[in-house]
């Protein structure tokens, strides 16, 4: 094994952070700068550009594949979607879609009277989604019609548009809506990557959910995390974490592990765990640690992310193209719903989509091959709307053990009325923008998208995990930083949202450190 | 004719457009068997015909009930299962257990009854195996052949996205 040839770990780094996504991988670049000692454990494998197959099954090491449960009444998939193991987190399978937040995602309550409003607004953060997308090479184009003030253009131009993106892009015209193409964090043209070498420009191959086998996309592995490596942090890879260490005053005081089959133990003066919306409340629980406020595990969310299908006469060839070329954000507030959703264009991979379609439809026998067949045909466009937090969706432990003898997660979720209004807003919308496009046996598929909540951030500790920079508000030694922090959902995509918190709670940690030396 | 179509696909994969990685995976693809180890052979034999059914195929070509076997035997799971649902084994079992006895020789339209009653009574581990077939099916090379499916071959790369701006390779690949 990889893992059993690798030397010692430093000796008690100043930080240890569980997880490499992004999370975790822009500060841990972030740390390394600044010369602290850092180490990051991360329960998989390194997946090198080089490695990828062009091939969904044989991908599958890129997801958690341990086996969670879905509860309530609309049941949270896992695995394939919704997960992410690996250097570099579910960035190696995202489909590089980065939009920002609007303002006035930030202050739902305030001007609704409902969800939950973040310590902090869009202004905190702009500083830091330039920063993210200059670093990682987001294309884009050179006037975005929606959101908030921007200070920096995108760094590249945007990506071509694909079938499903023209299609989409026409039946808009007709209805009056504005489309623009997207913010992609795969690269239009070549760039220079510290601790990486040159990144290549995007072949337009659609497999981004798949693995990127070029370097092209924007994973944290050839972006932060080779930055983060070039200034000495040391990544170990294959190293599961199963407890957090405290001292008798309740202190986090670094990690125990499993690597290789052994358990290891390292200790370190910091502890960030960011290991995601899921893996990040089961550690705390398992321990019952930081859960004074009782709100570990609470509040679990998922974005709406209802998805239209439907056969063209054209060859479209779905697999080609980054597959979220198209956005309009015009629905980002819709009359009757709290929060709002973008509308985007969708390229699919075959065994993706074919699953779906059988699950969705519960289709078998010669009229599922005779849809299957028309795969090259298909064109779908979806939506990622908001999620309002819930009591009624949150996560527990199980009393069921996955093969590594850890507790299965059990993970209850269930679409609140807004969201269903919300779904059904969007899907009739979607509905007449594929008539319109001459779609024919057009389905939907109900589903919701990305895992949040079950550590929010907030200013008092009887309501929140973690105070607004990331530092656990009860237990000493311990920060967060993933999407578990997210007091609500925002009507975006996460991930670059969550690289510029990583960055902003990285700068927090420094000072922290600096003031307690 | 089935030899053809596993000669033009391995012609294909042996071929300059398709990647190291991908090769291995789909060339491993292309031929694997299954020795069945999790199921009983009465219970096997209920799967095989099954997914004859719900997923058409040649098992003698595409062993998908193999394929399950297989990974139950291994006890991979796909990171998920509902909560209200017995584990993938017992669920595919329950399953099985749920068509008639004499399932296998049943007339095609006795059996797709069948298979809609327990899609009714059980239409989670159902939708799990239906989905699970589907994955084996349209993963494998032979069906990509024959949807004229050339996504893998994209070392390099796509420089036209549009409608109906195909690259001979994928406008020649498939019958």
């Amino acid at each position: 094994m990889a893992a059993e040839s690798r030397g010692a770990l430093p000796a008690a780094p100043d930080v240890l952070v569980i997880g490499t996504g992004a999370g975790g991988a822009p500060l841990l670049a972030r740390l390394a700068q600044a010369g602290l000692r850092v180490v990051a454990l991360e329960a998989g494998e390194r997946h090198p550009p080089g490695g990828i197959a062009t091939d969904e099954v044989a991908q599958a090491g890129l997801f958690w594949m341990d086996e969670r449960l879905a509860a309530g009444g609309d049941p949270v998939g896992f695995g394939r979607n919704n997960s992410g193991r690996g250097v570099g987190g579910s960035t190696l399978h995202f489909t590089a879609y980065t939009p920002r937040a609007h303002p006035d995602d930030f202050t739902l309550r305030r001007d609704t009277g409902q969800g939950v409003d973040w310590p902090f607004g869009y202004d905190e953060l702009e500083p830091y989604y330039d920063e993210v997308e200059q670093f990682i090479g987001v294309s884009g184009p050179a006037e975005y019609p929606w959101g908030g003030p921007r200070t920096t253009p995108y760094r590249h131009p945007p990506l071509p548009l694909n079938g499903a993106a023209r299609l989409m892009e026409r039946a808009c015209a007709e209805v009056g809506l504005r489309t623009s193409p997207a913010a992609n964090a795969a690269l239009s043209r070549p760039q220079e990557q510290a601790g990486f070498g040159v990144r290549p420009a995007c072949t337009n191959r659609g497999f981004c959910q798949a693995g990127c086998s070029t370097g092209a996309k924007a994973s944290l592995d050839v972006t932060y995390l080779a930055l983060a490596e070039q200034h000495g942090a040391v990544i170990v890879d294959g190293a599961q974490v199963t407890a957090l260490l405290t001292d008798a005053s309740g202190r986090v005081r670094g990690a125990r592990f499993v690597r290789a089959g052994r358990e290891e133990t390292l200790e370190a003066g910091t502890v960030v765990l960011a290991a995601g919306a899921i893996e990040t409340p089961r550690l705390l629980l398992r321990q019952n640690l930081a859960n004074s406020s009782g709100q570990v595990g609470r509040n679990f969310m998922a974005h709406v992310g209802v998805q239209v299908w439907g056969l063209v006469e054209d060859d479209l060839r779905p697999y080609k193209g980054i597959p979220g070329g198209l956005i309009s954000e015009d629905t980002h507030r819709v009359d009757g719903v709290v929060g709002g959703y973008l509308l985007q264009s969708l390229g699919v991979m075959p065994v993706t989509y074919a699953t779906q379609f059988a699950r969705g439809t519960g289709t078998w026998g010669p009229a599922l091959i005779d849809h299957l067949s028309r795969y090259n045909h298909v064109a779908g466009i979806n939506v990622l709307g908001d999620c309002l937090p819930y009591a009624h969706n949150y996560l527990e432990l199980s009393d069921e053990l996955d093969a590594r003898g850890l507790p299965k997660p059990r993970v209850h979720f269930t679409f609140g009325e807004n969201e269903r209004r919300m779904s059904a807003h969007a899907e009739a919308l979607m509905r007449d923008l594929w008539a319109r496009a001459g779609a024919r046996d057009v389905w939907a598929l109900p589903r919701a998208a990305h895992t949040i909540g079950t550590a929010r951030m907030g200013e008092d500790p009887s309501s929140s995990v973690i105070d607004p920079v990331g530092r656990a508000h009860d237990t000493p030694g311990l920060w967060i930083c993933d999407n578990s922090t997210f007091p609500s959902a925002l009507a975006v995509n996460p991930a670059l949202t969550q690289m510029a918190l990583s960055l902003r709670t990285a700068d927090a940690l420094i000072t922290h450190l600096k003031e307690t030396a | 004719m089935s030899t053809d179509d596993r000669a033009a696909v391995e012609a294909a994969l042996r071929g300059p457009a398709v990647t190291p990685p991908t090769r291995a995976a789909l060339l491993a693809r292309l031929n694997a068997r299954y020795d069945r180890q999790y199921f009983t052979p009465a219970e096997f034999g209920q799967l095989r015909a099954a997914a004859v059914r719900l997923v058409p195929h040649d098992p003698a070509e595409l062993d998908l009930a193999g394929l399950v076997d297989d990974r139950l035997h291994a006890g991979r799971t796909d990171g998920w299962r509902y909560a209200d649902s017995l584990p993938d084994g017992d669920a595919y079992r329950a399953l099985l257990a749920a068509l008639p006895a004499d399932f296998a020789t049943l007339a095609p339209g006795a059996q797709d009854e069948a298979l809609r009653a327990v899609q009714t009574r059980l239409p989670r581990a159902f939708e799990d195996l239906l989905a699970e077939l589907v994955e084996g099916f349209v993963s494998h090379p032979l069906t990509s052949y024959r949807f004229g499916y050339a996504g893998f071959m994209d070392a390099p790369g796509w420089p036209q996205v549009g409608p109906n701006e195909l690259e001979d390779r994928e406008a020649q690949y498939g019958r």
